[in-house]
């Protein structure tokens, strides 16, 4: 019986961006820590991460950008979104691309240990990196300064949990396989 | 105009077991404008054919399917679930898994939409479709903030609008008021609409309504007359389990009392206003059944989460055995079985689910541990080797409660029992977690559930809520 | 959990229609970064300000402000740091905390970031997210990627409220006062399970997606349309115009 894929059904695709889009809102907005600079730091990297290892890159951008730029609409942020768009689509996108290299069949699961934390590290200086860069442009490189240690740790936060997540996930809901993509 | 024949479906499982045979060589046909009652069990196999019906399965849900489907005459194998829109039209039984779009005009356009039904006459069908099911006003609103019975009302509005020659309906009579059920049933009579419609409980609209009546159990479609179906169907809910389960043993007897309680009961909807929920006296004992009983909407989830400490009151006292207790100090005293069973279930096999519980109980052995996880899994009906998140909503319902059970709270609180399991086995499942002694109160709006069951009830009326009689 | 962000309001921010509203952002976002003088700057953070005082009340008005308050302290309390070498405006003891450079860098960075966001935010309030997003398919976006974004918008109270279930679900289980590090590792499964709820609902939503016809061929109509008061191109043209000519009063070149 052919397995049901995204590759091949748009509704299944549609359904499945649209859905860790939701989540990843959800997971910025309701869970924060709020600090002083952008506002709050957040698990939304968690859903990132998860979406990268599972999904593949397309979904870990889209997931990645779109949702948190619809987080800092719905947050009273609306400036940030269409930078917290690319920075977070970007990193979606490598952390996919990084820890899916080497993988035989692009089954979810089956990618190196390695390639995940490189993956991760990756998504972290993105993350960092295009925080400070919009940040300095915005208010001045010295003052976005600031911002760095705390998009670390966000993204470091974030890289583990995803990893440990992505395991617990596979394990416990195995038809995530065929949602690959 | 729908023809099955010898249709037989199991879904494939994951992990050691064998996959599950939902349907066996299911055949009926359906012409056009006529209307068939199916009752069956939850878990029997309904919310599958339904979807087979409309191509859906097992396109996305793994399976292996065999037998033929035609509609029109014509065999359904290669068709794809986008070319059935306006021929069938499914209302299932949560609306939450059907609804896409932002608004209710939107939602109900949508399939309009997809025909490439003109502007002007499009827009015409979605007002008509949403006044005829009284939901005109909240065109505009969006359906996340409105009730169940509102929710199902757009349902149907969507179906209405599409007006497809058959209809699929998964307990559509479910959530809505007296009115509602009226229309709902002038409209299934409708001579050019043949009606498909499945149920787990024999209700007083289906009398003498439908065309045929068959009964669907362990895969089986057997046909009959209507007495003898519904009798038939009487008879196989209570032969599945096992009703009261022996004594009880209670040993030392505690109570749960509140008083003076006064709760926020948040709008459920638009249309509806928040009002505050006043509870004079309320008490539960050790062994004890208490009902709470009340309508859609009227407090009873809200009044549940305060018990068992997951929101505060804004007023009044919740005390066991005469000391107050804070709310987290009744979480781990009062435990709560959701309604949906999905809330809980994250591990991979059911033994993992009821080893949780477990984990943090340092003095107890690995061996008593293993003991008493396969003594739950056996009493709740469950295969150890189970994958929860791919069980039945049955299946599911026992092992929330099989993980209760090893948590051994003093009281527990378990929402809409009745509505997903059969009677018989809500009884059962009632029974076991009485075993130790736990004082128990159940949330139902189905009196006569309430009646078979409690020793004592609660009922909300008006805001308020009152000791009454049982059954009342 | 509320996912609107129209406010309703006057003025003639509700009259653009959103496809030339969201250019007029545009260019003016574009606008704030070419050469430009802080007197132009302001002047233009004073209009978006009065517009929003006007459109929504002077409480609204304020909350992009109070949003980015603490960034606008922090770029204040950066001063000292930036342009050290200037010259000095204003010196404590030996220190100097002020430049005339830093200060006039400062007074750019905040007007442009005010203006940023007192643009993006009154876009955001005034257009309701199924005009937008019309508008963004006006402007190329294709029909499937804009189905995903009305679908997010669907899903997140929903996906919130489960998670709400979840979390006090878990909190009943675990029941006694755990410590800090048995909270932390039973983060864990509560996200795990979240996210197991949410990929169960996909095949359900993609099947009521096909069910409704998407994918049907043939075509599909709309019933939602955009309307511009008084055409479009009339409209397009004024986006145009009024950055154009506000650069052209207040450039620097």
């Amino acid at each position: 019986m052919e397995r049901s894929n995204p590759s091949n059904m748009t509704a299944l695709r549609i359904a499945l961006v649209a859905v860790l889009t939701a989540v990843v809102v959800v997971f910025t907005l309701l869970v924060r820590v709020p600090t002083p600079i952008k506002g709050y730091i957040s698990l939304c990297d968690v859903v990132i991460t998860f979406s990268a290892f599972l999904f593949g890159p397309w979904v870990g951008a889209i997931a990645g950008g779109l949702g948190t730029a619809i987080a800092d609409l719905i947050g009273g942020y609306a400036q940030w979104a269409p930078l917290s768009f690319i920075i977070h689509g970007v990193q979606g996108m490598l952390i996919a691309l990084i820890a899916r290299t080497g993988m035989k069949a692009k089954v979810p699961g089956d990618a190196k240990l390695i390639m995940m934390f490189a993956g991760g590290l990756i998504g972290m200086v993105v993350m960092t990196g295009g925080y400070y860069v919009a940040g300095g442009i915005l208010y001045g490189f010295e003052a976005a300064l600031v911002e760095i240690p705390l998009n670390l740790m966000q993204s470091g936060v974030g890289v583990v949990l995803g990893m440990a997540v992505s395991r617990a996930v596979l394990k416990a809901y195995p038809p995530v396989r065929s949602l690959a993509w | 105009m729908l023809k099955v024949s010898h249709l037989s479906f199991a879904y494939e499982r994951y992990g050691t077991l064998p996959n599950a045979q939902v349907l066996k060589e299911v055949s009926f046909s359906l012409n056009a404008g006529e209307t068939l009652l199916v009752l069956g069990a939850p878990d029997s196999g309904k919310s599958t054919l339904a979807r087979i019906i409309c191509n859906l399965l097992p396109r996305f849900i793994a399976g292996s399917i065999s037998g033929d489907l035609s509609i029109d005459g014509e065999s359904m194998g290669q068709r794809a679930p986008w070319d059935l829109t306006d021929k069938v039209t499914l209302v299932g039984q949560n609306p939450q898994e059907q609804l896409l779009m932002t608004t209710c005009a939107d939602e109900v356009a949508f399939p309009l939409e997809s025909l490439g039904i003109e502007r002007t006459l499009l827009v015409k069908r979605v007002h008509k479709a949403l006044r005829d099911w009284g939901l005109e006003e909240m065109a505009d609103v969006n359906p996340q903030e409105m009730s169940g019975g509102e929710r199902k009302r757009l349902l149907l509005a969507v179906a209405d609008a599409i007006d497809a020659p058959l209809w699929i309906m998964d307990e559509p009579f479910d959530d809505l008021d007296e009115h509602w059920r009226s229309q709902l049933l002038k409209r299934l009579l409708r001579k050019e609409t043949a009606v498909l419609l499945f149920g787990s409980r024999y209700i007083d609209e289906f009398r003498g309504s439908f065309d045929s009546y068959a009964m669907l159990s362990d895969g089986v479609l057997t046909f009959g007359e209507e007495e003898s179906i519904v009798l038939a169907y009487d008879k196989e809910c209570d032969a599945r389990f096992s009703p009261g389960v022996g004594e009880i043993s209670i040993g030392s007897v505690h109570r749960f009392a509140g008083k003076g309680l006064e709760i926020v009961h948040p709008r459920k909807s638009v249309n509806s206003t928040p009002f505050s929920l006043q509870v004079k006296e309320f008490h539960v004992e050790s062994g004890e059944i208490v009902a709470l009983v009340g309508p859609n909407g009227s407090g009873k989830s809200t009044l549940s989460r305060v018990l068992c400490g997951l929101d505060p009151s804004v007023a009044g006292t919740l005390h066991i055995d005469g000391v107050a207790k804070d709310q987290i100090a009744l979480r781990t005293q009062v435990g709560y079985l959701f309604q949906n069973p999905d809330y809980g279930i994250f591990l991979p096999t059911v033994r993992d689910e009821l080893g949780w519980s477990l984990r943090h109980d340092s003095h107890l052995s690995k061996q008593v541990q293993e003991k008493m996880i396969h003594s739950s899994a056996e009493l709740f009906h469950l295969d150890c080797d189970d994958n929860p998140t791919m069980m039945g909503y049955g299946a599911k319902k026992h092992l929330q409660a099989a993980v209760y059970h090893l948590l051994e709270r003093p009281f527990l609180i378990i929402d809409e029992l009745d509505s997903g399991v059969t009677y018989s086995a809500a009884f059962e499942i009632i029974s076991l977690l009485r075993m130790k002694g736990a004082g128990i109160v159940i949330i139902t709006h189905d009196r006569s559930f309430a009646r078979n069951l409690a020793q004592r009830q609660y009922t909300i009326i008006d805001g308020e809520v009152r000791e009454t009689e049982v059954g009342a | 959990m509320t996912v609107n962000t129209f406010i309703a309001g006057r003025g003639f921010l509700y009259l653009l229609d959103a496809r030339s509203k969201l250019l007029l952002v545009l260019l003016l976002c574009v606008m704030v970064f070419l050469p430009i003088s802080q007197w132009g700057l302001w002047l233009l953070c004073v209009f978006a300000f009065l517009t929003a005082w006007h459109a929504m009340g002077f409480t609204q008005a304020l909350q992009p402000l109070r949003a980015i308050l603490f960034v606008l302290v922090l770029m204040t309390l950066f001063i000292p740091l930036t342009y050290r070498d200037g010259e000095s405006l204003l010196v404590i003891g030996r220190f100097t905390v002020a430049t005339v450079e830093s200060v006039q860098n400062y007074s750019f960075l905040v007007s442009r970031f005010l203006a940023i966001t007192y643009l993006c935010t009154l876009y955001l309030w005034s257009t309701p997210m199924a005009d937008i997003n019309l508008a963004l398919r006006w402007y190329g976006l294709p029909r499937n990627a804009a189905l995903v974004l009305t679908l997010a918008f669907r899903f997140i109270p929903f996906i919130a409220d489960s998670f709400k279930m979840i979390k006090d679900s878990h909190a009943l289980r675990i029941g006694e006062q755990s410590s800090r590090r048995q909270r932390l590792s039973d983060a864990i499964p509560t996200i795990t399970a979240a996210l197991v709820y949410a990929l169960k609902s996909i095949p359900h939503f993609a099947m009521s997606l096909e069910h409704r016809g998407l994918g049907r061929s043939g075509g599909r109509t709309e019933y939602r349309k955009l309307k511009a008061k008084g055409g479009l191109f009339t409209q397009m043209l004024v986006s145009v115009m009024i950055p154009t000519v506000f650069w052209l009063l207040f450039n620097t070149l």
